[in-house]
C-alpha cells in the first residue's frame, strides 16, 4: 500500500518508496537523506511536518514540486 | 620567519559545528572575504602550525556540492581553484557530526572527487557518546582512505592533532579516491569531456551530467550553446535506460558507499535513547505550547530592546548633545561649525543612538541561533508564512524589523532560497521600526488625544503598526506572484540538537553587528546627513547679506542678558521686572523666527515650496512636505525639522511623550495651531495628521536600510526598486487616507 507522506499519523513509521518531482528537488531531498528505501518516522503530522530520519529531525513542507510516496511499516527499525 | 603558506578550505553541513571549529582555529585573526557578484560572505582566518602559516577559508554550510545558484557555485569554484581571488586549497577540511555520520559523509564523498587531499574532522564526539554511539576513527580512516581526527570543537579538544594532520596532508597528502560510479556513467562523462575540452575540470563535467537544471548546466549550456543541451538530454536518457537515472544514481552510489563504511566503523545502540532534545521538542515544537513559548520569548526580546537599551541610548544621546554644544562654544559661527555640529555630530549621532538596540537584538538572535531554537521558531511560523508565499525562515527577520530594518535585513541570511530571501528583504522595511515611533507619538498627541475617547490614541498607534503587519505580507505575496515568480520551493530544514551557546560566540556576533553598523554610520549616513544639512543651510545669509548665524547669535545674547537679569532679580528676592520678561520672550521669538526664515529660504525650503502642487492632494502644505523630504535619508529627522519649521527651536523627540517638557509641548501646540488654523486644510487637520502618519509608515525613508539592501543583494537595482515601490505606496496610502478622511469630516 503506497501513501503520500502527509497521510501518515503521528508516531507512524514508513519506508520511502518513491520521491518524484523536479529532479533538482529530488536531489536536494536525497542529500538530506529522504530517498528511496530510507525509513522515517512522522513525529508531528501536518504542513510542515516533523520527521525523524535516523535520529535526525527534519521539518518538511513538500509543496507543488515534489511528492513523497511511502509504505507504512510496523515497529521501530534500528537503522536505515 | 615563515617560509610557506598553505590554504585550507573548511567544508561541512550546516549544524556540523563548522563556525565553532573555524573560530577555535583562527581566534581573532579573521576577516570577511567578499566575492563580486554573490551575496554570500566567506570568512578567512589565519593560524600557524609548525612554523607554517595556514590560511583557513570558511565556506558556507552546505549539504552537497551540487550548485543550484551562483552563490553555491562560488564555493565549488573556490574548492577547484577557479576563483581569481584565492589560491586553490592545498587541503580540504571536511567536518562531520559524529552522531549523524551517514548523512554527513555524503558531502565528504563528494569532496573526495575534487582531486585535493581531504582531512576528516569528526566533531561532537561527546554528544555521540552520550547517545551510545561509538565511532572508531582509526577504522574510519582505513575505510575512507583519508586521515580522520576526532574533535570537540566547542572545547578545543583534538585541535593539535587536527592541525598537524592538515600540515602533513598539505606536504605529502594524495588525492583520495571517492566512490566509483557505474561504467555507463563514466562513459558518458568521458564523451562529454571530449566535447567540452580541457578547460572544464572533470569534477564539473560530472556535476553537469548529474545536476539536472543545476548551475553548471545553465552556465555551460550558456557558453557552449544548444548542442550541449541536446547531448546532455540524450546522455541522461541513455543512462535512465541503462538503469542508472540521474539524479538518483548519485544518491544510490554515494549512500551505497557510505553505508558499509559506517557499518564497519560505528557502533550504534539498538534503540536510540530519548535525548534532551526530544524532550524539549515535545514542548517547543508543539502547536499550542510551542507557540505560547515563542510568543513569550518574542515579548521578552522586544521588551529588552525597548527598555533595556534606554539607559545606554540616553547616555549616547547625552554625549552627542555635549559634543555638539562643545563644538558650538569653541568654534566661530560659519559653515564649518554648522557642518560639524548639525551635520556630523547631531546627524550621525542621532543614528549611532540606535547602536545598543542593534547589539541587544543581535545578542538574542545569536543565542537563539546557537542553541538551535531558531529552527524551531521557523518551524512554528511556517504555516502562517506559507500563506504569503514565504517560509518560516522569513519570520524572524520580519519581526526584527519592528525594532530596526537594518538588523532585520541582515538576519535574512538564514534563508537559502534566493527568491524568498529577496522577497523578505524587500518587504522588511514596511514593518514599523522604532524610528517611526516619535512621528506617531507627536501627531497622535497633537490631534487624536484631546476631545477623543481615551482609547483612540492607543488604537491609532496600534493601527499604525498593523499597517506594516498587513501590507508587508500582501506585498510579499504580490512579489512572489510576479517579479519573484517560481515554484513553491520544497521547504526542508534540519532541526539541530539543542546546544549551550558560548559567551564568546555570542559576544563575537554582537561585536560584528555593532561594527558593521558603525562602519555604515561612518560612511553612507554621514554623507547623506551632510547633504541634507547643506540643503537646509544654504543660502545662509538674509536678503541684506548678513549671515543668519550672526543674527541668531545676537538674539541669543539678548536672551542670555535678559535671563541673567531675571536671575539676578530672583536671587535678590525681587519680582522680575516686566520689561525684562518681555525682552526675554521677544529675544526667544526673534531667535526662532530667524531660524524658521532661514530654513524657509534654504534650498530644501525652496524645493518644498516648488513641490507644493504634489503635496496638495495628500493634504500637506509646503512645510510638512519639506519635513517629509528632509527625512528621506533618515526618518528620525522629521520631528526635528518640523520643530525648526514651526519656529520652536530644536526638539528632542524622546521628550514628546513627556508633558512636562516645554519644547515638546510647544511643538505639539504649534503644529496643532498651525494645522487647525489653515484656512483650506484647517477643518481636516486630523485627516492631514493621519495622512502624514500613513506616509511615514509606508515610506522608505532610511538611507541605512537602502545601503544594507544594496550590500545584501549586491545590486543597485533592488534598493532602487524598494525605494520606488515604497514611495509610490506611501503616496497612494496618504492620498487615500486624506481623501477618505476629508469625506468623513465633511459628513460629520
Amino acid at each position: 500500500m503506497l501513501l503520500p507522506l502527509d497521510m501518515l499519523r503521528a508516531g507512524e513509521w514508513a519506508e520511502v518508496e518513491e520521491v518524484t518531482g523536479q529532479p533538482g528537488w529530488v536531489g536536494r531531498l536525497a542529500e538530506l537523506g529522504i530517498r528511496q528505501g530510507c525509513r522515517l518516522q512522522v513525529v508531528q503530522p501536518g504542513s510542515p511536518c516533523l520527521l525523524n530520519i535516523s535520529g535526525c529531525r527534519l521539518c518538511l513542507r513538500p509543496g507543488d514540486c515534489s511528492q513523497i510516496l511511502v509504505r507504512p511499516v510496523d515497529g521501530v527499525p534500528t537503522a536505515c | 620567519m615563515l617560509t610557506k603558506t598553505i590554504t585550507v578550505a573548511l567544508v561541512g553541513n550546516p549544524n556540523a559545528g563548522k563556525s565553532t571549529l573555524f573560530n577555535a582555529l583562527s581566534g581573532l585573526r579573521q576577516r570577511v572575504g567578499n566575492y563580486p557578484g554573490v551575496t554570500v560572505e566567506m570568512k578567512k582566518g589565519q593560524f600557524t602550525v609548525g612554523g607554517v602559516a595556514v590560511d583557513l577559508i570558511d565556506l558556507p554550510g552546505t549539504y552537497s556540492l551540487a550548485a543550484r545558484s551562483p552563490d553555491e557555485m562560488v564555493a565549488v569554484d573556490l574548492l577547484l581553484g577557479r576563483r581569481p581571488e584565492e589560491r586553490r586549497p592545498d587541503v580540504v577540511l571536511s567536518i562531520v557530526d559524529a552522531s549523524n555520520l551517514d548523512r554527513h559523509l555524503y558531502l565528504t564523498s563528494q569532496l573526495l572527487g575534487l582531486g585535493e587531499p581531504v582531512v576528516l574532522a569528526v566533531n561532537m564526539m561527546d554528544v555521540a557518546e552520550a547517545q551510545g554511539i561509538k565511532v572508531d576513527c582509526a577504522r574510519l580512516s582505513r575505510e575512507l582512505g583519508i586521515p580522520v581526527v576526532p574533535i570537540q570543537a566547542n572545547r578545543g579538544v583534538g585541535l593539535d592533532v587536527l592541525t598537524k594532520a592538515l600540515l602533513a596532508a598539505a606536504k605529502g597528502g594524495v588525492a583520495p579516491l571517492g566512490p566509483s560510479f557505474p561504467i555507463e556513467f563514466e562513459k558518458e562523462v568521458a564523451a562529454l569531456q571530449t566535447e567540452l575540452g580541457g578547460d572544464v575540470p572533470g569534477f564539473l563535467t560530472r556535476r553537469l551530467l548529474l545536476d539536472v537544471g543545476g548551475y553548471v548546466e545553465q552556465w555551460l549550456v550558456g557558453t557552449h550553446g544548444g548542442g550541449l543541451r541536446a547531448h546532455l538530454e540524450d546522455a541522461r536518457r541513455r543512462l535512465a535506460a541503462a538503469g542508472c537515472p540521474v539524479p538518483a544514481v548519485e544518491a544510490r552510489v554515494r549512500y551505497g558507499w557510505v553505508r558499509p563504511v559506517v557499518a564497519a566503523a560505528v557502533a550504534k545502540p539498538a534503540e536510540r535513547p530519548v535525548t534532551w532534545t526530544d524532550r524539549l521538542d515535545k514542548v517547543l515544537t508543539h502547536r499550542v505550547w510551542g507557540t505560547l513559548v515563542f510568543l513569550a520569548l518574542m515579548f521578552v526580546i522586544f521588551q529588552a530592546i525597548f527598555v533595556g537599551a534606554k539607559p545606554m541610548m540616553d547616555t549616547l544621546d547625552g554625549v552627542r548633545e555635549i559634543a555638539a554644544k562643545a563644538v558650538e562654544r569653541v568654534m566661530p559661527p560659519g559653515p564649518l561649525r554648522g557642518l560639524l555640529a548639525d551635520g556630523v555630530i547631531k546627524g550621525v549621532g542621532s543614528v549611532i543612538v540606535f547602536l545598543p538596540q542593534i547589539m541587544i537584538l543581535f545578542g538574542f538572535i545569536a543565542v537563539l541561533e546557537d542553541c538551535g531554537y531558531m529552527a524551531r521558531a521557523a518551524f512554528l511560523m511556517d504555516r502562517l508564512m506559507s500563506r504569503c508565499g514565504l517560509s518560516g525562515k522569513s519570520f524572524i527577520p520580519m519581526l526584527s524589523s519592528v525594532a530596526c530594518a537594518v538588523p532585520g535585513i541582515m538576519a535574512t541570511r538564514v534563508i537559502e532560497n534566493r527568491r524568498d530571501r529577496l522577497a523578505t528583504i524587500l518587504v522588511a522595511p514596511l514593518m514599523s521600526c522604532s524610528a517611526r515611533l516619535p512621528v506617531y507619538t507627536l501627531l497622535i498627541a497633537a490631534f487624536l488625544r484631546d476631545g477623543y475617547p481615551g482609547w483612540v490614541p492607543g488604537l491609532t498607534l496600534f493601527a499604525m503598526y498593523m499597517i506594516g503587519f498587513t501590507i508587508a505580507p500582501l506585498v510579499a505575496l504580490v512579489l512572489k506572484r510576479t517579479l519573484l515568480k517560481g515554484g513553491t520551493p520544497v521547504f526542508v530544514m534540519e532541526l539541530p540538537e539543542y546546544k549551550r551557546p558560548t559567551v564568546r560566540g555570542v559576544a563575537r556576533r554582537m561585536g560584528e553587528a555593532g561594527y558593521a553598523f558603525l562602519r555604515r554610520a561612518g560612511t553612507v549616513i554621514l554623507a547623506s546627513m551632510i547633504l541634507i544639512w547643506a540643503l537646509l543651510y544654504f543660502p545662509h545669509t538674509d536678503p541684506t547679506g548678513t549671515p543668519y548665524e550672526e543674527r541668531i547669535e545676537a538674539a541669543e545674547k539678548k536672551l542670555e542678558g535678559s535671563e541673567t537679569k531675571a536671575k539676578e532679580a530672583r536671587d535678590a528676592g525681587e519680582a522680575v521686572p516686566e520689561e525684562v520678561e518681555k525682552a526675554a520672550a521677544e529675544a526667544e521669538a526673534e531667535k526662532n523666527t530667524l531660524g524658521g526664515e532661514w530654513k524657509r529660504g534654504s534650498v530644501l525650503g525652496q524645493a518644498g515650496r516648488a513641490l507644493e502642487p504634489a503635496f496638495e492632494p495628500v493634504g500637506w502644505d509646503w512645510r510638512i512636505g519639506m519635513a517629509v523630504i528632509a527625512s528621506f535619508p533618515a526618518r528620525e529627522v522629521f520631528v526635528g525639522t518640523l520643530g525648526l519649521l514651526y519656529d520652536v527651536g530644536e526638539v528632542d523627540p524622546k521628550a514628546l511623550g513627556d508633558d512636562a517638557d516645554e519644547k515638546g509641548q510647544g511643538l505639539k501646540a504649534a503644529v496643532r495651531k498651525e494645522w487647525a488654523g489653515d484656512p483650506v486644510r484647517g477643518p481636516y487637520h486630523t485627516a492631514v495628521a493621519l495622512s502624514v502618519m500613513v506616509f511615514i509608515a509606508l515610506c522608505m525613508q532610511c538611507a541605512s536600510t537602502l545601503a544594507v539592501i544594496r550590500r545584501e543583494t549586491k545590486s543597485l537595482a533592488w534598493p532602487a526598486f524598494t525605494f520606488a515601490y515604497m514611495t509610490v505606496l506611501a503616496y497612494l496610502g496618504a492620498l487615500v487616507t486624506f481623501q477618505v478622511g476629508r469625506l468623513i469630516a465633511d459628513l460629520v
